[in-house]
């Protein structure tokens, strides 16, 4: 299946009005190949890898990410900020791992930013914190598992 | 550079030195190449620095250093009193300013007097004189070069009862005009004024602003001569007041009254106006007693008169354009100078040869500011760094690769020169020269100069000061845009190829490209390790 990936200036290189683009992750064809010059590439969190690309002197900072993620990306935002004041909210991968290690059982009350799992992705720790305050319903996975994209973790109430 | 003969690279035919050891109150670029010409004098060199140029290129060069103070230049590099000390402690017989900083102020250069150093530029009155645009207008008008009409006395800001005589005398200078700070620079205390009825809140605004910018709120009059380019003349003058002209530089490139691009000869003139313009400065140099290195600045209007508007009592950054096309050293010629040596015979010749260039050179400065965001300050850290080379290519720089820029300072971080047998040439050179320039890690002002190297206004010689303010944001924007689509692709396409291999640093793209070779490089430096 052919995945799209999404493109969008970042940090400083970033102006009012600069498009998001959506580009097929597919090899580049040697003939689009413009001479671009390649700075530096990192991977940032969420699976967000930042590219930077100097094109004729312009400076860019491009964020890529794939779509299909940075769409689940924006509906937990989208449900974060609707959950914030009440009902229960599904916490989501955001990333696909394995669970190191979780830090709470379900009873638990938790604080907004309470420390939740420890997802291992590319060999980086990343720690999962509450969106809000509220109660540990539901705790699906446990220590060991390995976890995709977009699957439901555990549930605060 | 190729064009070096052999004259301009020997020493004094003596084999003596102008001095023994001269201290360089400055920074950046300027600095190694003032280092570099005491180097190649046999003068021993003193640096000095701030704290956030302690690991700086010209700290290094230099064969010791003194630390000033802080990074903010106002405890630093502006600090006379440390620079004087720093002098007196090292035994420093002498002290080049280069450019900005405390090149033209005349209380530190008295300073430096008093203590019996050497001041490589004007004596501390001819500063003075020529740092008071007034003055400098008065003193060229009694010489008889066409002075921007306006008026020759300050404004009656705080004479209100007198403001009606200045509106007579606006309505006699026609509109529109300037109000201009006669202590200014940098177009600071500058207010345009299109209606009489704007001219009491301009003079009032542009007062207030001199005041606060320099400490002397004296304000004047002058026509607005536009449309208009920017010409001026190089000049070097010694201590028996032999003044010469050393040929023009075009500078009409600028943006809010910074230049971007500087050329020499200014494209289209005839001999005999090149030969006119260069008479007018010497006239307005001798007048005011000028020694050692000046240059004289000239607008140049479209029925082809040339209009005085100041002298500045230094090395100019765009200096190295004249010495590519007149095969003269000027911070060598500078030293001698200073060192008490009349005008050599050197200077003599290439001044006569001032109005037959036979050479044609550019440079374009290459800043950390954002050429898309009205050229903004981009400070950062650079990443990669390379720059140009091969015939007909000088780069003066103390960037590397991975030096900071920091906020602190004139954003100036290279200055890319060439020169050709003729214009035509040489733009072509500009092009071949920056398309070698890759620096990543900070934004530059490459854009604009890519720009102007493929734009065909620019080759036919189309140039106006107010050329870069009115165009360049809509032609930045469009350039913009299609640069960051091409980005897109590339960021994806690195991505992509990032995943489907083991490691992000070894992608490798398609043959040839600039990316596929940097992945190999880095891929076989990683090798032994």
């Amino acid at each position: 299946m052919s995945r799209r990936l999404l493109v969008r200036p970042a940090g400083r290189s970033a102006l009012p009005g600069d498009d998001v683009a959506v580009v097929e992750d597919a090899p580049l064809d040697p003939a689009d190949d413009q001479g671009d010059l390649l700075g530096t590439l990192r991977q940032d969190r969420d699976g967000v890898t930042i590219v930077e690309v100097v094109v004729d002197g312009w400076r860019f900072e491009l964020a890529v990410e794939d779509e299909a993620r940075a769409a689940l990306r924006r509906r937990a935002t989208r449900e974060r900020d609707a959950g914030a004041t009440s009902g229960p909210l599904e916490v989501r991968a955001i990333i696909p791992g394995r669970v190191a290690e979780v830090r709470v059982v379900p009873g638990d009350a938790v604080e907004a930013g309470a420390a939740l799992l420890v997802v291992e992705a590319m060999k980086m720790q990343n720690e999962l914190r509450a969106p809000r305050a509220g109660t540990v319903e539901r705790l699906t996975v446990a220590a060991g598992d390995t976890i995709e994209l977009g699957d439901v973790l555990l549930v605060i109430g | 550079m190729t064009t070096a003969t052999p004259s301009s690279l020997r020493k004094d035919t003596s084999g003596r030195r102008p001095f023994r050891r001269v201290l360089v109150a400055n920074r950046g670029e300027i600095a190694v190449r003032i280092i570099r010409a005491c180097r190649e004098l046999g003068v021993e060199t003193v640096a000095v620095y701030s704290d956030a140029d302690r690991n700086a290129v010209h700290v290094r060069l230099a064969d010791q250093a003194v630390r000033l103070g802080p990074a903010p230049a106002i405890e630093s590099y502006l600090r006379g009193d440390a620079v004087v000390e720093a002098a007196r402690t090292t035994g420093a017989e002498a002290i080049h300013p280069g450019y900005g900083f405390l090149s033209e102020r005349a209380s530190f250069v008295r300073l430096v007097e008093d203590a019996g150093i050497v001041f490589v530029g004007p004596s501390s009155e001819v500063i003075a004189a020529l740092g008071d645009k007034l003055a400098a207008r008065r003193a060229a008008a009694q010489a008889g070069v066409p002075v921007v009409p306006g008026t020759l006395e300050r404004a009656p800001v705080d004479r209100p009862g007198d403001l009606a005589e200045i509106v007579a005398e606006a309505t006699e200078i026609g509109l529109p005009l300037l109000v201009k700070a006669a202590a200014g620079g940098g177009g600071r205390g500058m207010r345009r004024v299109t209606s009489l009825d704007q001219l009491p809140a301009a003079l009032a605004a542009g007062s207030a602003e001199a005041a606060s910018a320099f400490g002397d709120g004296a304000v004047y009059l002058e026509r607005e001569v536009r449309p208009a380019r920017h010409i001026e003349v190089q000049l070097l003058g010694d201590a028996e007041g032999a003044v010469v002209a050393l040929g023009e530089r075009d500078c009409s490139l600028q943006r809010r009254h910074q230049k971007l691009v500087e050329e020499s000869p200014a494209p289209g003139l005839s001999r005999d106006e090149r030969i006119e313009l260069h008479e007018l400065a010497v006239r307005a140099a001798r007048s005011a007693g000028l020694r050692n290195a000046a240059t004289a600045e000239f607008l140049f209007d479209t029925e082809r008169r040339f209009w005085f508007l100041e002298v500045n009592t230094r090395l100019q950054v765009e200096h190295g354009v004249t010495e590519l096309v007149s095969d003269l050293d000027i911070v060598r010629e500078q030293l001698w100078i200073a060192a008490g040596e009349s005008l050599s015979e050197r200077v003599r010749a290439a001044a006569g040869r001032a109005a037959d260039a036979t050479r044609h050179a550019i440079e374009v400065r290459i800043s950390a500011e954002d050429p898309a965001r009205d050229f903004a300050p981009a400070p950062g850290t650079i990443g990669r760094w390379e720059l140009p080379a091969g015939p007909g290519i000088r780069v003066d720089t103390a960037a590397e690769s991975g030096s900071h820029v920091p906020p602190d300072y004139d954003p100036l971080i290279a200055k890319l020169l060439v020169v050709d047998e003729s214009r035509e040439a040489a733009i072509d050179r500009l092009g071949r020269a920056l398309e070698e320039t890759r620096i990543t890690g900070i934004q530059t002002t490459l854009p604009f100069h890519r720009f102007v190297a493929r734009d065909p206004r620019f080759r036919a010689g189309e140039l106006s000061i107010d050329w870069v303010d009115s165009h360049w944001p809509e032609i930045a924007a469009a350039d913009r845009r299609r640069a960051l689509g091409v980005a897109v692709r590339a960021a994806a396409g690195a991505v992509s190829r990032a995943r489907a291999s083991a490691t992000l640093a070894t992608t490798i793209r398609n043959q040839g490209s600039v990316w596929a070779r940097d992945g190999r490089r880095r891929a076989v430096e990683r090798w032994p390790r």
